[in-house]
């Protein structure tokens, strides 16, 4: 199976005592990767390197056979393939529809096809009659679904979540589970970060593992 | 009192010209420094570079500008000796639209800016992982900030309808012409026109007071 993503030789020094290190990594393509580790590990950072938010300082990406270049139009080109879903995600004020309509207005999509779009994906996530909610009204654990609602509806090749069933309920978490497993079915490539070592083995992910900024493998 | 309100309401024809030069002058001049101060204040926002603090402590500098300053130097620009005499503007309503531009767009710059560096942090690495690209960025930005921006262009009004240094020294205070609210005021009040300099202040005040009436209201919606 092809690799989504190959990290070579990647150094990335956030501070004088932290430095972000992957030897080599290879994140297969249609597969759950699961990022653990503790508190400051280094996973958000990570993350945000495979999003081509953080340019490393050394070492080089391949994003599918083609190396992530740290020329700021291709890698605007690169993010229209790849969404990152951050922790505490910020949602733009007005509504849950303009959240969600933003990255595919930005893609040219018709309106029509935005409302079809916006309306199955809020399914999937749970929140079938918020698409006129204002996103002032959300609770954290709302927020988080409409942030994945609005990288959902982009069919991202790959999704990056960071710890996403932070602010989830355990009652709801089957539910996420089952929504990766479809993704993923599709051909999808998610990257996720997660304290719950359990999760790994229910969403049959593979499991990578980071230590004061030292991926373990 | 009396007879600056009963002024107000005579529909007096020196009074409603006065009234619009003010208005007309003071809204192209805002237009101008908002088309201007507004990508200034967002570019100093987003990028870090060398230097920064410096164009920053300028601008902040250029925020307290004597408008008699600007008066001055733009006089000596557009005066027929200067530079730019050919152009034949000063003591026109031109002269007095580019010296209250000047006076604008460092306010709008600043506040721009200030709302930008304000804003929360989380904005553009959304927008960037949303795919936008740095314009659609830029612009989501400034729609996110956008009670920021719209106190920019506010306050930059205030400051061009309120001032006096600028219409004089490049307007001249001709009648008909290029008298605004604020010459208007000095001079009528010089001559002993209190009533009529009354009357333009009461305006002036009603102005401001709209203006940020409709600042409200826009922010509550």
């Amino acid at each position: 199976m092809e690799a989504a993503f190959t990290l070579n030789q990647i150094e990335h020094r956030l501070s004088a005592d932290f430095c972000l290190t992957v030897q080599r990594l290879e994140l297969q393509q249609g597969k759950i990767h699961l990022l653990t580790g503790a508190n400051g590990a280094g996973k958000s950072t990570l993350l945000k390197i495979l999003a081509c938010l953080i340019q490393p300082q050394q070492g080089s990406m391949v994003f599918f056979d083609q190396p992530v270049s740290a020329f700021r139009s291709e890698q605007q080109l690169l993010r229209r393939q790849i969404t990152l879903v951050e922790q505490a995600p910020y949602l733009f004020s007005g509504t849950v529809f303009s959240n969600l309509a933003y990255g595919l207005k930005i893609r040219g999509i018709k309106c029509s096809a935005q409302h079809r779009r916006i309306a199955t994906v809020l399914e999937q996530v749970g929140l079938p009659s918020f698409s006129d909610r204002q996103v002032t009204e959300l609770s954290g654990g709302e927020v988080q679904r409409v942030a994945l609602a609005r990288a959902l509806v982009l069919n991202p090749v790959v999704l990056l979540l960071d710890e996403p069933t932070a602010n989830i309920d355990h009652a709801s978490l089957p539910e996420f589970e089952q929504l990766l497993q479809q993704l993923v079915a599709g051909g999808t490539t998610v990257v996720m970060s997660t304290h719950d070592p359990a999760q790994a083995e229910r969403v049959a992910g593979n499991f990578i593992s980071l230590e004061n900024g030292v991926v373990g493998g | 009192m009396l007879a600056a309100v009963k002024l107000i309401f005579s529909c007096n024809g020196d009074v409603l010209i006065t009234v619009w030069t003010s208005l007309y002058t003071a809204a192209i001049a805002i237009i101008l420094a908002a088309l201007f101060g507004i990508p200034a204040g967002l570019w100093l926002g987003i990028n870090r570079f060398r230097g920064r603090r410096i164009l920053i402590t300028l601008l902040n500098t250029l925020m307290a500008l004597p408008t008699v300053v600007v008066g001055l130097l733009l006089f000596g620009l557009l005066s027929r000796q200067g530079p730019l005499g050919h152009w034949g503007l000063l003591f026109t309503p031109v002269a007095m639209i580019i010296g209250q531009m000047v006076l604008a767009t460092p306010i709008v710059a600043n506040y721009v800016h200030a709302a930008v560096v304000g804003a929360d942090d989380r904005i553009v690495p959304t927008l960037r992982t949303l795919g936008a690209s740095s314009m659609q960025a830029a612009w989501q930005l400034l729609r996110e900030v956008r009670f920021g921006v719209m106190a920019a262009v506010i306050a930059g009004f205030g400051r061009v309808i309120a001032e006096v240094g600028v219409a004089m020294m490049l307007g001249g205070n001709i009648r008909n012409s290029t008298r605004t609210m604020t010459t208007a005021i000095a001079l009528e009040t010089s001559k002993g026109e209190f009533a009529f300099g009354l009357a333009l202040g009461l305006i002036l005040m009603a102005v401001a007071l709209l203006v940020n009436l409709g600042l409200n209201f826009l922010q509550q919606r």
